[in-house]
């Protein structure tokens, strides 16, 4: 299966989403940072000048230009952070550690305290020239001469700068590992769903038997792409298993329905053959013939009925009294049972309401006791029982004194079409059970099978079969 | 007795008008719903048999009508449909009975017959006669010319079914359904067995057997 481009595949999706969201963090973060250790910077660098100039503006108050421009001198010999530059009325440089006034004298007239920022060209220790940013206050003096006190803060932009790169490096090495990390991890969880999917395809192209390989095996190990391949091997497992049920159904109904029909053509092609010869006049073989084609029909419409309560439930529920259904069941049967020899009892408690459809009802019941009949040797006994269970459930029993049937046979003869090897040469779909099943399942019932009464004089260990439905409401 | 048979199936139509004519009926044939209800309202049938799917007005609908018009005429729905709420529609709709398609021609003849005998015999009697087999529904006593027969309550009701249609096939099916008023296939024989209990009680010792059985089709009880 061929894979979507990198681009369109969800984990490397979601990473490059991350990442984006990581790097629109980390810009404003870096933006905040900047700022706020710049004017921090710069409101420290302005307090500093600011009272640089007032202390030398108070000396020029009180003692005047001479003396201005005397503690200049000596300020700019001693040396320190600061800039200073006094200029004439003319605008020439007096004092000072600038060269040039940094206001423009074209474009504004200073005023007293005002601000300035500027760049101040210098050469470094290489020889380069490099403009250094700078700020300045001015004060004009009588004389028309100008007093500027400054500080160079190229420092502050500098480490503001390296600040600036190294966050910007980090910033690319995690974009970076995100990208390769998400790649990594887009690359695992690919592969996992490749697995998957490589499952689905396989099974869409017929492959039933295929399974996705899971990490923790059947337990709960693995991360959630396992925990998804066990559902998918799950599920696969269910639909194998009912493809596997429907199949082996389509070919028992073939089986069962190919004998019949095998019969019938073969007496009526003798029937023919007879008739033809004038040897009989071919009524009793197209008897027989009808007789068998009833049986198929009958086959027919049981499985209809078993494909209709597994799929639609029980039709038409009515509230009714299981023990009268039983002391019916056990009016028709008992003559049956006794003609063959069979000791027929029943026991059956009163008011036994159940809810559910009586017909089918009744045809689970009579599917049971039939078959008690038919499998019970004469001289045995079959006994039928409705009683409350102490847990409130209603059950029907129907205790038989026959061969029974195996302990590891009972789950199997419940299924569709299956008779036991023994019991082949008896008449029967093999579906009366089923259709029993069928009918229970459909009232959120079930049916039960144990052992009898178990083995005594040539008889046994029987079977028990149990009909167990919720009560009424 | 006169027959209306309605289906939309020629074939299946073809088989049943000779089916029943052959069992001595007189049989017309209408082809859908709409003209079974024009044929029905001319009048003089004895018997409806419907088919409950058919093109333009389907068998429920055409009773529903017939019904509301006041045709009491005995109706035998037919059909493919053999689910219990299916057999239940029919029956609200005002049918009489109900039979599933594919049938025996016996079970269609026999239930075509009770109906229609059902409806001769609809007054309220006290006593039920068959040649000398007599019945007295109030006293529950049968005898049989002079001799009294001792029934259990069942095979009393069992008696009393195949006397009202005396003379008249029933089949096994119909005595579960109208007998015990079950409906499920009860795999064996069951009704034979009950049959052979009351044939020994009515017939055991007498000349003549009464209950008789109909190959293909169920039993009879003759005079």
């Amino acid at each position: 299966m061929k894979l979507p481009s990198l681009f369109r595949r969800t984990p490397f999706r979601l990473t490059l989403l991350f990442l984006a969201l990581f790097a629109a963090a980390a810009s404003a973060i870096l933006a905040y940072v900047y700022f706020a250790s710049a004017s921090e910077a710069q409101a420290r660098a302005t307090k500093d000048v600011q009272s640089e100039f007032d202390a030398l503006t108070a000396i020029y108050r009180t003692r005047g230009e001479d003396a201005l421009n005397q503690a200049l001198v000596e300020r700019t010999i001693r040396g320190g952070p600061y800039l200073y530059l006094l200029t004439d009325g003319a605008g020439k440089v007096v004092t000072g550690n600038l060269s040039v006034l940094p206001f423009d004298p074209g474009t504004q007239t200073p005023g007293m305290g005002d601000w300035d920022t500027f760049r101040l060209t210098s050469t470094d220790a290489e020889g380069h020239v490099v403009n250094r940013r700078s700020i300045g206050v001015i004060m004009p003096l009588r004389t028309g001469g100008k007093l500027v006190v400054g500080e160079d803060i190229g420092d502050i932009e500098e480490s503001l700068a390296r600040l600036t790169q190294a966050l910007w490096m980090a910033m690319g090495g995690v974009l970076l590992l995100g990208a390769t990390g998400g790649l990594i991890i887009s690359r695992n969880v690919e592969r996992s769903m490749g697995r998957l999917n490589a499952v689905v395809a396989a099974v869409r192209d017929g492959d039933l038997k295929a399974r996705a390989q899971v990490r923790g095996g059947e337990g709960s190990g693995g991360d959630e792409l396992d925990e998804l391949g066990r559902g998918l091997n799950g599920m696969l497992d269910r639909l194998e298993a009912s493809m596997a049920s429907i199949r082996h159904a389509g070919d028992a109904i073939a089986h069962d329905l190919r004998s019949p029909l095998t019969r019938m053509r073969a007496k009526m092609e003798v029937a023919l053959i007879d008739a033809e010869a004038g040897r009989v006049s071919g009524v009793e073989a197209l008897e027989v013939a009808l007789s068998e084609a009833d049986h198929l029909l009958k086959t027919f419409n049981t499985v209809l009925a078993i494909a209709r309560l597994q799929a639609g439930g029980a039709p038409d529920p009515q509230v009714f009294d299981a023990a009268d259904l039983a002391a019916d069941m056990a009016e028709l049967y008992e003559p049956a049972a006794e003609d063959k020899g069979l000791e027929f009892s029943a026991e059956i408690e009163r008011g036994l309401m159940i809810e559910g459809n009586q017909p089918f009802l009744a045809q689970a019941l009579a599917n049971v006791i039939d078959n008690a009949i038919k499998y019970t040797p004469t001289g045995g006994a079959v006994m039928l029982r409705a009683r409350r269970r102490s847990s409130g459930e209603i059950e029907y029993s129907v205790t038989d004194t026959g061969p029974g049937v195996p302990a590891e046979d009972r789950e199997r003869v419940v299924q569709r079409f299956v008779r036991l090897d023994n019991s082949r040469s008896e008449a029967g779909s093999g579906l009366g059970l089923s259709l029993v099943s069928a009918v229970l399942e459909a009232h959120d019932g079930r049916v039960q099978l144990d052992e009898g009464p178990g083995v005594y004089g040539g008889f046994g260990p029987g079977l028990r079969v149990a009909l167990v439905l919720q009560p009424a409401p | 007795m006169r027959v209306l048979v309605v289906e939309d199936d020629a074939e299946a139509a073809t088989a049943m008008v000779r089916g029943l004519s052959e069992a001595g009926h007189e049989v017309s044939h209408a082809i859908d719903g709409a003209y079974g209800l024009l044929e029905a309202q001319r009048g003089g049938y004895d018997v409806y048999v419907v088919d409950r799917m058919m093109p333009r007005l389907d068998g429920i609908g055409m009773v529903e009508t017939l019904r509301k018009d006041g045709d009491q005429t005995p109706v035998l729905f037919l059909s493919a449909l053999g689910e219990v709420e299916d057999r239940i529609t029919g029956l609200k709709a005002g049918g009489d009975d109900y039979l599933v398609k594919p049938y025996a021609f016996g079970e269609l003849i026999a239930r075509v017959e009770a109906l229609a005998r059902r409806r001769e015999t609809g007054g309220v009697q006290t006593v039920l006669k068959v040649g000398d087999l007599e019945m007295n529904l109030i006293a529950r006593t049968v005898h049989r010319g002079t001799t009294e027969i001792d029934l259990q309550p069942r095979e009393f009701q069992l008696l009393e079914f195949l006397m009202r249609h005396a003379n008249q096939s029933v089949t096994r099916t119909m005595l579960l359904e109208k007998v015990w008023e079950y409906h499920f296939d009860p795999q064996t024989n069951v009704i034979d067995v009950h049959i052979s209990r009351l044939r020994s009680k009515i017939d055991k010792g007498f000349d003549k057997a009464m209950l008789q059985t109909v190959r293909g089709a169920g039993y009879r009880l003759e005079a």
